[in-house]
């Protein structure tokens, strides 16, 4: 029995295919693992409340805390009267300062203004601060 | 195909990667005779650059803090995904890399490769094995256990036994009076950053020499003769010899898999093979553990320090031991390399294989 070289090549070709298949199980094998290690926690986020006591939170001044891993503010305008945003700024992303003296947000990037309500009264950003949910319990204040 | 076609041929016309790859793998010819202990150099480079990934991926997460360190490798063993599997085998792979060092340099010994002209390459190889227990050293503080910080108190101690100095080296060593921060600081730093930098250095001599000076015939079969004396540098050919690829390559791959597929199993299956209880518990520098123990590879030494009347003695015997390992190129001088016609050296060389065994196995159950 005599072999062709075209059989010769099939099997190469066979040969190949299977060397490469059991390459590739191989390196996913090692490559998934890694990319798990290296992924960041996957967090349920959108459960996250924050907890406050309203005396945190001076009159006319404003608290800034963690929320969801960004920065956040919160400020009393009123005695009671609570109001929380994100405290980045919606052009770039750096984080508002809070003038109690003219009641209002600056970001120190691009001199962006954010009024006490949240509202884009001048600068660059495009986009009123991103307002969170706030409720009242006795003495705590519950964001998100 | 003809894609790839034109990144060799864009790539030849830069480089000339087709002159290399002939010149360092297709006619790249190796003795005919060659065995397959040759191949363990590939294995090591192959543990090593796993060490290397897995260290560098231990280090996201790791934390050199004497208040942290513990926590921070539990976290990674037990929360981080897949942190097991990557700590288990950096410090499962630490071990096996061992094994393989100690069968690569028996290798060496047995078949007289270090003689002339490979002087150099036993002096680096020898150099790169001690870089080895060092770094095996200083990592094993690092995940701040009871295992990690007596080990270390112990190691440290030894070196006080030397006249005058003894006491300064020890501080020296431990950067205080006792194993503290500042001892896992600079273990850090050296396991991280000095010790693999110093590593690279003389990995590339190493593998220099061995390009440079060509592979060594083995010693063995009817046709083999010494080779006649030289005074001038000449690169060892092996005309009619077999390539390195695809031939011998393969055979170094199949080696190469045989160890991964050791250390998966031991990863798997036995991951606290080389790990007493005492690394799962927190350092404390008030409490010693009963029976503790250097890992496998030191029990010689431990011995050796137990045997004699005094500490002082012990280190002086360890250290003209492996002084006189690393020069026994400049001592062994005859040109004779077949282990037959070598009683005398094929005698010391079982009965140092037994020493170390005897030793290692005493220390273990005393």
């Amino acid at each position: 029995m005599d072999i062709k070289a075209d059989d010769i090549n099939r099997r190469r070709v066979l040969l190949g295919t299977l060397l490469g298949g059991l390459g590739a199980v191989l390196a996913a094998a090692g490559v998934y693992p890694v990319w798990r290690f290296l992924a960041p926690p996957a967090t349920d986020e959108a459960l996250d409340q924050v907890t406050l006591f309203r005396d945190q939170v001076p009159l006319g001044g404003a608290h800034f805390f963690n929320f969801r891993g960004r920065p956040a503010v919160i400020i009393q305008m009123r005695p009671g009267d609570f109001t929380a945003f994100s405290a980045v700024c919606t052009h770039l992303g750096c984080v508002v300062q809070w003038q109690a003296a003219e009641q209002r947000f600056l970001c120190p990037c691009h001199a962006g203004l954010f009024s006490a309500d949240g509202a884009v009264i001048g600068g660059p950003p495009p986009r009123p601060l991103e307002r969170l949910a706030v409720s009242l319990r006795d003495d705590r204040i519950l964001v998100g | 195909m003809s894609l790839r076609k034109f990144i060799v041929d864009w790539l030849d016309l830069r480089l000339g990667v087709r002159d290399l790859v002939e010149q360092n793998l297709t006619r790249y010819l190796l003795p005919r005779n060659i065995n397959i202990w040759y191949s363990l150099g590939a294995v090591l480079l192959t543990l090593f650059g796993l060490q290397f990934l897995t260290g560098f991926l231990l280090l996201i997460y790791y934390v050199p803090d004497t208040t942290q360190a513990f926590a921070s490798v539990k976290h990674i063993t037990n929360e981080v995904p897949y942190g097991w599997l990557i700590r288990n085998t950096h410090a499962v792979g630490s071990n096996l890399i061992v094994v393989v060092l100690l069968l690569h340099m028996l290798s060496a010994l047995f078949m007289s490769a270090y003689k002339k002209p490979r002087e150099l390459t036993w002096l680096f190889g020898f150099i790169l094995f001690n870089l080895t227990l060092a770094l095996c050293l200083t990592g094993y503080l690092l995940p701040w256990s009871q295992l990690s910080f007596w080990a270390t108190t112990v190691a440290t101690e030894a070196p006080g036994a030397i006249p005058v100095v003894g006491e300064h080296v020890v501080r020296f060593l431990r950067g205080g009076a006792m194993v503290g921060e500042a001892t896992l600081g600079r273990f850090f730093a050296l396991h991280v950053m000095g010790l693999p930098l110093l590593f690279a250095l003389m990995l590339g001599l190493h593998l220099f020499c061995v390009r440079r000076a060509g592979i060594s015939r083995p010693p063995f079969g009817r046709d083999y003769r010494p080779a006649p004396k030289r005074h001038s540098f000449e690169h060892e050919y092996h005309p009619g010899g077999i390539p390195f690829f695809p031939n011998y390559a393969v055979k170094e791959g199949a080696v190469v898999c045989f160890f991964l597929a050791l250390l998966a199993v031991l990863v798997f299956f036995a991951p606290n093979l080389f790990i007493p209880p005492a690394a799962f518990e927190p350092a404390n520098p008030f409490v010693t553990p009963e029976r503790i123990k250097p890992e496998w590879y030191f029990l010689w030494a431990y011995q050796t320090l137990k045997i004699f009347p005094s500490e002082a003695m012990g280190l002086a015997v360890q250290g003209a031991a492996m002084t006189f390992l690393a020069l026994l190129p400049f001592i062994d001088r005859f040109s004779e390399r077949r282990p037959a016609r070598r009683p005398l050296f094929v005698g010391c060389f079982v009965l140092g294989i037994l020493l170390f065994i005897g030793l290692s196995l005493w220390g273990h159950w005393s």
